[in-house]
């Protein structure tokens, strides 16, 4: 990818709240490369029956379709999408 | 009770008597309970592929939930085939595995496969039980969140000490699904009745949502006119004046030109599939868009939806029903116009009447919907022989075709017409098959002959894998590589190794003599029916192209030609 092309690829922030299970970050991370979008950070907490997880994404294709997706999980319990206003450019 | 003996309970509380499996060193305890069980049937079929694809066609052909199980390592990797094709095609499973005893699991121990990371993408859930006391409940939990909403596969990977283990847990409860609420097809009513050209467009989710008779009685209420896809085979009946069959790339000019033409295209339980849809750019240019469906991550997702629906489609095709009965839509035109295009662009089949002409498959196809009886249910595999069932066999249930729409599973036929026998030991269940498809799962023809499963077995033999060499002829000027099967082994002779009788016919005076007989046959029967390497499936759409540009030679036109219905 062109330096260009990834300086115009939307950015966001997505958090998510699973269910604490053995295979949960593997589960997010299919879901989230399959239907098109790279994870650029992650970071995650546990605390008692939850997972809290806050992922940085870069994807072109509509951000609305991956939150339906995640929804699907059975595990996931709440999705949260903000959009970041092109980061990657403002960095420079 | 061990975890062995709580999963046959789960089956008994669930009503689950039909199992498809094979043994191996991690599921043995399993495989020990069943000894004493006598409330659950175990299918041992002969490869864990065919396990898996037989409990797939079982949960088809019955509505209930699949069941598939196999050892660890070699036993679950065999399954995945058949387990992705359910996930594609949303069809309930479960899956059960052994694995390998707790304290060895990550040690690379003799048969273990990480079965769980393998397979993330082609389960609904999946679980990989580490405590014997949460088995129940995740037995309890499988089950029914397989047959929940959409449906899907959800596979159990246990280790062999868990189904040893004492399980104290109690019993689990069994779980309630949740209620769903009907949404306000107000506005959706609002926008059908100002279409002038409505088009109904159903597909799998129908059936999956046992809405047969709901959708039905909504057709019947609006005199639309449909399409549909290939999972929506049978949705409208047999015999419905406005049906205009099957859409896409093999599908009518007529299905496809409705589309086009339409204001409103009405889409029922269906995911709007590249092979149903073609480039999207020009799939239904003129239309305002209403998507109904179980699952909310389908709409908006390949075309965006001008109104949604999400929820039972059984509660929403009522509630249209009910406000449509005391007024119906005024599209007289428009039916007159689709019962037009029915007729001079409906499947065609270059019938050829000569008695020593060797047999055409589409002019075999409606011979045997002709035949055979209207509840016979037909288990395709894939290639140009299933899309010739889908064009020219007439269905009048969904649940009597059983074809592999997602995934395109070769091999799915066979395995999956031994499931559809043991939903219904009595019915009629023929598995048309084409000389590649066959090969892939042939080891099955010993089941069929160990249950002595009464099934036809019909091979359309081309001495080739037909669908890719059509594609070669057209889209890569005819360089053909690597489909060639001239070497096919004697089918007959085959068949009659596994004592299942077989008869040849070549001929086009042979057809009538040969499906009657096999129909007649008490017992399981193969009739090998040579046909033209040559023939092709018309009409096609170039694969990535527009259902506008339909190549069509079934009256011999030229091969360039792009026709659309006059
Ligand atoms: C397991 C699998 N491998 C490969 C394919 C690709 N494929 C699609 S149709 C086809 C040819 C099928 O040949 P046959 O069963 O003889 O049917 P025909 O098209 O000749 O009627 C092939 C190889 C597939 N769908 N499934
Ligand atoms: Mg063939």
């Amino acid at each position: 990818m062109s330096p260009q092309a990834e300086c115009s690829t939307p950015s966001y922030n997505l958090n998510c709240r699973m269910q604490s299970e053995a295979a949960a970050l593997e589960r997010l991370c299919q879901v989230v490369r399959v239907r098109g979008f790279r994870i650029s950070e992650m970071s995650m907490s546990s605390g008692g029956e939850h997972l809290d997880i806050a992922l940085t994404l870069e994807g072109s294709r509509p951000i609305a379709m991956l939150r339906a997706q995640l929804e699907k999980l059975h595990t996931v319990e709440e999705v949260l999408v903000q959009p970041l206003s092109s980061v990657r450019s403002a960095l420079g | 009770m061990n975890g062995a003996q709580h999963i046959l309970d789960a089956f008994h509380r669930h009503n689950i008597h039909t199992v498809f499996g094979y043994p191996g060193g991690c599921i043995m305890p399993l495989y020990d309970a069943l000894v004493d069980d006598v409330g659950v049937e175990h299918v041992l079929c002969r490869h864990e592929q065919a396990c898996a694809l037989a409990a797939d066609g079982f949960a088809r052909a019955s509505g209930d939930i699949g069941v598939c199980i196999a050892t660890s390592g070699p036993g679950a990797t065999n399954l995945i085939t058949g387990v992705a094709n359910a996930y594609m095609d949303s069809i309930p499973m479960l899956v059960i595995s052994g694995q390998v005893p707790s304290p060895l699991i990550g040690t690379d121990a003799f048969q273990e496969t990480d079965i769980l990371g393998m397979t993330l993408g082609i389960v609904k859930h999946s679980y990989l039980v580490d405590d014997a006391n949460a088995l129940p409940a995740i037995m309890e939990e499988a089950i029914t969140l397989a047959q929940s909403s959409r449906p899907g596969p959800v596979w159990v990977d246990i280790p062999k000490n868990i189904l040893l283990a004492d399980v104290a847990a109690p019993i689990a409860t069994k779980a309630e699904t949740p209620e769903s609420n009907c949404p306000d097809v107000a506005e959706a009513l609002a926008m059908l009745r100002s279409a002038k050209r409505p088009l109904l467009y159903s597909g799998g989710g129908v059936s999956l949502a046992q809405a047969e008779d709901s959708f039905r009685q909504f057709v019947q209420a609006t005199g639309m006119p449909s399409v549909v896809t290939l999972k929506g085979i049978g949705n409208p009946g047999k015999g419905n004046p406005y049906n205009l069959g099957m859409l896409g790339m093999h599908g009518s000019r007529a299905a496809n030109k409705a589309v086009e033409e339409c204001d409103l295209l009405f889409v029922i339980g269906a995911r709007l599939d590249d092979r149903a849809t073609g480039k999207l750019d020009g799939f239904a240019p003129n239309a305002r868009m209403i998507h109904i469906d179980a699952d909310a991550a389908e709409i908006n997702k390949l075309r965006p939806a001008d109104l949604a629906l999400r929820g039972d489609l059984n509660q929403i095709l009522d509630a249209f029903t009910k406000a449509l009965s005391s007024e119906p839509l005024l599209i007289s035109d428009w039916q007159k116009q689709c019962k037009t295009w029915h007729t001079t662009g409906g499947f065609q089949a270059a019938d050829n009447e000569e008695s020593l002409a060797p047999i055409s498959g589409p002019a075999f196809v409606r011979q045997l919907s002709k035949i055979a009886p209207d509840n016979a249910v037909i288990a395709c595999d894939v290639g140009q022989h299933q899309m010739w069932v889908a064009q020219h066999y007439e269905f009048d249930h969904p649940r009597h075709h059983l074809t592999s729409g997602g995934l395109g599973t070769m091999g799915f036929g066979l395995p999956a017409a031994i499931g559809a026998q043991f939903a219904d030991r009595s019915s009629t269940v023929i598995n048309v098959t084409g000389d590649g498809s066959f090969m892939m799962n042939a080891q099955e023809l010993a089941t069929i002959r160990r249950y002595n499963l009464p099934l036809k077995l019909i091979i359309l033999d081309n001495q080739c894998l037909g669908m890719v060499r059509q594609q070669q002829e057209l889209f890569y000027n005819n360089r053909e590589s690597h489909i060639n099967l001239d070497d096919n082994p004697d089918f007959v002779a085959m068949a009659r190794a596994f004592d299942i009788p077989a008869l040849h016919i070549e001929r086009t005076d042979q057809i009538r003599r040969g499906i009657e007989a096999i129909l007649a046959y008490d017992g399981p029967m193969l009739l090998h029916v040579a046909i033209s390497r040559e023939e092709n499936v018309w009409p096609i759409v170039k694969p990535g192209g527009s259902n506008k540009e339909m190549i069509d030679e079934t009256r011999r036109t030229s091969a360039s030609t792009k026709e659309q219905v006059a």
